[in-house]
């Protein structure tokens, strides 16, 4: 017979190093001869999209198209540490660092143009690259058309930043302190399931997802981030276990070992809380963790409502499901 | 307050590598080829605890193609690596021990793969076999034998936030369970891979295979060799995801030495096997929790004991379990916390990195228990939840108070609503 049942987890995930660790990000934008604004960053792109979401950030903040945004690919002689893409950090510590540095290029453009206009920065407008006075819009100058003054002069538009939040290491015998982590990102899920009372088989039905992450810089790739995140919470819960006994491992293949196929993916429906609140770059908080935690829990309560029984270790396999769905009505 | 619209900030651009990724032009490590390139094969341990007693490679080294085999008699002045502690070899030695399934024993390098693969199969291993320690409960008895030179318990982290005693006594419902996680792969849809050439005028090694943290991969790669870090340079490529697991060295000083004793440029992928038995794993964990409640539906005591399988090798270990530890509430008022935390070594594959770190685990514990409890005292688990979550002003289990960005209880009220949690479905 097959049971339907839903579930729900709330998480929280304290993100970057923390710790009084010395976690942080330098990142420097500067004007290029190829028309461009180059962004000298290290922060790897692992799929996750942190170099779309430093394009925006720069793009705002510089006023220009994205497409003028260049980033520099990952090279440890052409850039310098930013850090780990890990820890859910690289929007927050990346994407401070390239908002401070595109900040600081842009009051570069405003000083050194002033000069140029004769002017001072009250007096100036900015528009897709150009900058002008705004009682006389059409003489104005291409950011690369100043950059090439600015050469003469023997100066650069090049400004490096960095972004190095303070954590407390914590007491070693209480874990206790002030600052232990630089944010925290909270997660809901609601899933609904079937479970097959004759096989023991789940199905992830829908999966409703709510997030707070302050501000999402590109909103599809944070729902992006989420569902794949819960794709891969899906194996946790249900399937994924490397099997090691005696050392040896007895399924290091993806024959032995299963992960979530589209087949095992569910709808989702997902809403994200923006308050903004956050001392990341226009008020955004990191996801790439926090996308995945919520999902084996809300799952495990969701196959007790369906079936009432509850399995204390993952993976929940349709094995596991039959034997307490077999003790479940012996005891009855 | 409501800011101001952004014109890009919020906005759902494409991604800017989507076109170079869906036309297949993005290059990924392991579509990096060089004229005149070599061919990697690294020899693996053949027990998971054992003393390496003799190594013989001759064969290896007879089959046509193979250009040279390195053993670790070839370098004795190359260190240990690793991320937090440097205790992984780059090559076991004569008399040094095997430690997992992983270990390298030796780099094969020849023209071709099919000669590398063959190679390393003719490769004639003899061990003085040791207990296997699979069980981290078994590595924490006072009479296990050692896997390294310190005890098997690698670490051990304190919590400890008002009076557990007190919480207890104030609570009328007290659930107490254990918990269990599985070792994770985090299955990146591209396997360890790289490309390596010397140059020998600069003396510079050049490195095109990917990793999670550039600068910290070189820095590891360069005190393992005893390189100044300039002379180590990485060119990230495209990476087919990594989910942790590439925060790790992999290929990175197998090529690098390779590269220089051949002075041609060197390619090293793993197999999916490879990667599995090789690479870090996400920490099983075991979590014994026990929570006190009142009849009115709030929490007055945790109390947890974490044990982490971190395997042969530190790796992260030394920080995902005890941030497991340190999420242990979730988002939950509870004035009172006590816990203690263990990573352990084994004789299994090294656990490290993996999306979550130790909390994914965690929210397995915390959140089966709010519902365990939740009906116990014949509460709605949605209200249960929201009575005892976060607001400003909360502390966390290390006694962090959120001053800003604490958005919890909306994100509860409005999955209630998106998924019609009250009335019908």
């Amino acid at each position: 017979m097959k049971k339907q049942g839903r579930g729900i987890a709330t998480i929280m995930f304290g993100f970057g190093y923390g710790e009084g660790f010395p976690d942080h990000s330098i990142a420097s934008a500067e004007i290029e001869d190829s028309g461009k604004i180059l962004i000298r960053t290290a922060a790897a792109d692992v799929g996750q999209g942190v170099l779309t979401t430093l394009t925006q950030i720069a793009a705002e903040v510089l006023k220009v198209k994205p497409g003028v945004i260049r980033i520099i690919p990952g090279d440890t002689h052409l850039t310098k540490n930013s850090g780990s893409t890990s820890a859910t950090r690289q929007t927050f510590f990346t994407g401070n660092a390239v908002k401070e540095a595109s900040e600081g290029l842009l009051s570069n453009i405003y000083h050194y143009a002033s000069i140029e206009f004769i002017s001072n920065h009250a007096e100036l407008g900015i528009k897709d690259g150009y900058i002008f006075r705004n009682d006389n819009p059409n003489n104005k100058l291409s950011y690369w058309e100043l950059a090439k003054k600015v050469a003469e002069k023997g100066e650069t538009l090049k400004v490096e930043a960095s972004f190095f939040p303070h954590t407390d290491k914590p007491d070693p015998k209480t874990g206790q302190g002030e600052k232990v982590y630089v944010a925290y990102t909270f997660v809901t899920q609601i899933i609904e399931v079937e479970v097959d009372t004759d096989t023991g088989i789940v199905q992830v039905l829908k999966v409703y997802t709510t997030a707070d992450i302050g501000k999402a810089v590109n909103p599809k790739n944070v729902e992006g981030q989420i569902e794949g995140g819960t794709v891969q919470g899906i194996g946790m819960a249900l399937m994924e276990e490397q099997v090691i006994k005696e050392g040896i491992t007895l399924n290091s293949d993806l024959t032995g070992y299963l992960i979530p196929t589209s087949m095992d993916t569910p709808r989702f429906t997902t809403r994200l809380v923006e308050n903004e609140d956050s001392e990341g770059p226009f008020g955004a908080k990191g996801i790439g963790e926090p996308a995945t935690i919520a999902t084996a829990p809300a799952i495990a309560n969701a196959i007790y409502d369906a079936v009432g029984v509850r399995i204390f270790d993952l993976p929940i396999t349709p094995e596991k499901i039959l034997k307490a769905l077999k003790e479940k009505r012996k005891n009855k | 307050m409501k800011k101001m619209p952004k014109r890009y900030v919020g906005r759902n651009i494409l991604k800017v590598d989507a076109q170079e990724k869906v036309t297949g032009k993005a290059i990924y490590p392991d579509d990096i080829y060089f004229d005149d390139m070599l061919y990697l094969k690294i020899k693996r341990a053949t027990h998971p605890h054992a003393y390496l007693r003799r190594i013989d490679i001759n064969k290896a080294q007879k089959v046509p193609g193979v250009v040279k085999v390195i053993t670790a008699a070839d370098i004795p002045e190359v260190r240990n690596f690793g991320l937090i502690i440097k205790d992984q070899p780059v090559l076991i030695g004569i008399g040094q021990k095997m430690r997992y399934m992983g270990d390298a024993l030796a780099i094969i390098i020849a023209e071709n793969k099919e000669a590398a693969s063959q190679a390393v199969n003719l490769i004639e291993v003899e061990v003085e076999e040791l207990e296997i320690i699979s069980d981290p409960l078994r590595a924490m008895e006072k009479d296990a034998p050692l896997i390294h030179k310190d005890s098997n318990i690698l670490a051990t982290h304190y919590l400890e936030k008002g009076d557990i005693k007190k919480g207890f006594a104030q609570a009328d419902v007290v659930v107490e369970n254990e918990y269990k996680t599985s070792f994770l792969d985090q299955v990146p849809l591209q396997v360890e891979a790289g490309v390596g050439i010397y140059d020998e005028e600069s003396e510079v090694i050049k490195l095109w295979a990917a990793t999670q943290w550039l600068h910290d991969t070189q820095a590891d790669i360069a005190q393992s060799l005893g390189f100044p870090k300039e002379k180590i340079r990485i060119i990230q490529p495209v990476i087919g995801g990594a989910f942790g697991k590439k925060e790790d060295i992999s290929v990175h000083i197998h090529l690098a030495l390779a590269a220089m004793e051949t002075k041609r440029p060197v390619k090293l992928t793993y197999t999916r096997e490879e990667s599995m038995i090789a690479q870090s794993k996400r920490h099983p964990l075991i979590i014994r929790m026990k929570t006190g409640v009142t009849k009115k539906g709030y929490l007055t005591a945790c109390q947890v004991e974490v044990i982490g399988d971190t395997g042969a090798y530190a790796s992260s270990g030394l920080a995902v379990v005890h941030k497991g530890m340190y999420h242990c509430t979730g988002p939950y008022n509870v004035d009172n916390v006590k816990g203690v935390a263990y990573t352990v070594y084994t004789n299994n594959t090294y656990c490290g990195a993996m999306r979550g770190f130790g909390a994914t685990q965690m929210a397995f514990a915390y959140e089966s228990h709010m519902d365990i409890l939740a009906q116990q005292l014949g509460f709605d688990p949605v209200q249960f939840r929201m009575q005892n979550a976060y607001g400003i002003g909360s502390s966390t289990p290390n006694r962090q108070i959120l001053t800003r960005s604490v958005g919890v209880k909306e994100t509860i009220k409005e999955a209630a609503y998106l998924a019609g949690w009250k009335g019908e479905r």
